[in-house]
């Protein structure tokens, strides 16, 4: 299985009502890791935590495969149901250039560093 | 980058007749403009394709011509290739085959064949059709959980895209790039110099 690892840590700075989750992922996504890495974002997704908004930091992803990218949709699609945000922070070239291709930017915002990206959930 | 070991089965040799290039006209070119084949068989299991991802983008950086930007974009088109041809054409324990193609600072062809013993193996009409019907899908904003790798990733990136079937049974996927130098310094993502927003 190649490696990859998922840590979810809670930020400050959420007004009263939200709850603003940084979601890191070093290593590669792929077709050997990707169902099972899921799980723990799904979990967190569906603990019904009210006002649940989610920054993913991308600096150490190497890699994500098509399947990645349709759960990453699938996260951004139930968190917004629920009137969260979900933006991606300090992407890679090649991960925004496949994010990019797949037309995945038009809907998840794709920041430079983690501070732009936790401002825009903010605001 | 995981540094899985290759599988088995490299190899690397000079292109015959894969190309619209004749035998004798390849013995004819300089040694470093003829084109370059290698072969590899890899165990269908997800396990083994981050070395071959490894090696495409090595591969592709040293001997194509192609950018860097290439190199991962490469590594992605080989990486869904392969993963249909082990998910939809192959069953567990089988081999399915990978040839990369370089013609020196003109084309990189990715070749890959399934063993057509999948649980969902489809043919080469059937996956033609699938193929047209997930562009259709995807030209107003997609929220689908599959179905991207296809159209969008492989289809994007390649300039010809062909399923063929195998007398033996199985599909060959065939996808080729030809290499424009003006399109290879285009920078894939557009900073907005105000708010740095990557769309």
């Amino acid at each position: 299985m190649t490696s990859v690892q998922i840590t979810i840590e809670d930020l400050s700075g959420a007004p009263q009502g939200k709850v603003l989750k940084l979601i890191r992922i070093v290593g590669q996504l792929d077709e050997s890791n990707v169902d099972e890495q899921a799980k723990t974002i799904y979990t967190l997704i569906e603990s019904g935590i009210q006002g649940l908004s989610l920054i993913f930091d991308f600096t150490g992803l190497e890699y994500m495969n098509s399947k990645s990218i349709g759960y990453l949709t699938d996260w951004y699609s139930k968190v917004s149901t629920t009137g969260g945000k979900v933006v991606i922070a300090a992407a890679r070239e090649n991960i925004l250039d496949i994010l990019q291709v797949v037309g995945l930017t038009q809907l998840i915002p794709a920041y430079a560093t983690l501070e732009e990206a936790k401002m825009a959930v903010l605001q | 980058m995981d540094s899985t070991p290759l599988p088995t089965q490299l190899e690397q040799t000079v292109v015959q007749a894969q190309t619209e290039i004749s035998p004798a006209e390849v013995k004819d070119l300089p040694l470093d403009e003829r084109p370059t084949e290698i072969r590899i068989a890899i165990p269908t299991q997800a396990y083994f394709l981050s070395g071959i991802r490894d090696f495409v983008v090595n591969l592709t950086k040293n001997l194509t011509g192609f950018s860097s930007q290439w190199a991962f974009r490469f590594q992605a088109v080989v990486d869904e290739l392969c993963n249909n041809a082990i998910e939809h054409g192959s069953k567990p324990g089988e081999f399915i085959k990978v040839s990369l193609i370089s013609t020196k600072n003109k084309s990189l062809e990715v070749i890959v064949e399934d063993t057509g013993t999948g649980k969902e193996k489809m043919n080469a009409q059937q996956l033609t059709a699938l193929l047209q019907e997930r562009k259709q899908m995807m030209t107003s904003q997609y929220l689908g959980f599959r179905g991207r790798g296809l159209p969008k990733i492989v289809g994007e990136w390649t300039d010809e895209l062909v399923f063929e079937d195998l007398p033996e049974g199985g599909i060959r996927v065939k996808v080729k790039k030809y290499l424009r130098k003006e399109e290879d310094k285009v920078v894939s993502t557009q900073k907005n110099s105000t708010s740095h927003l990557y769309v």
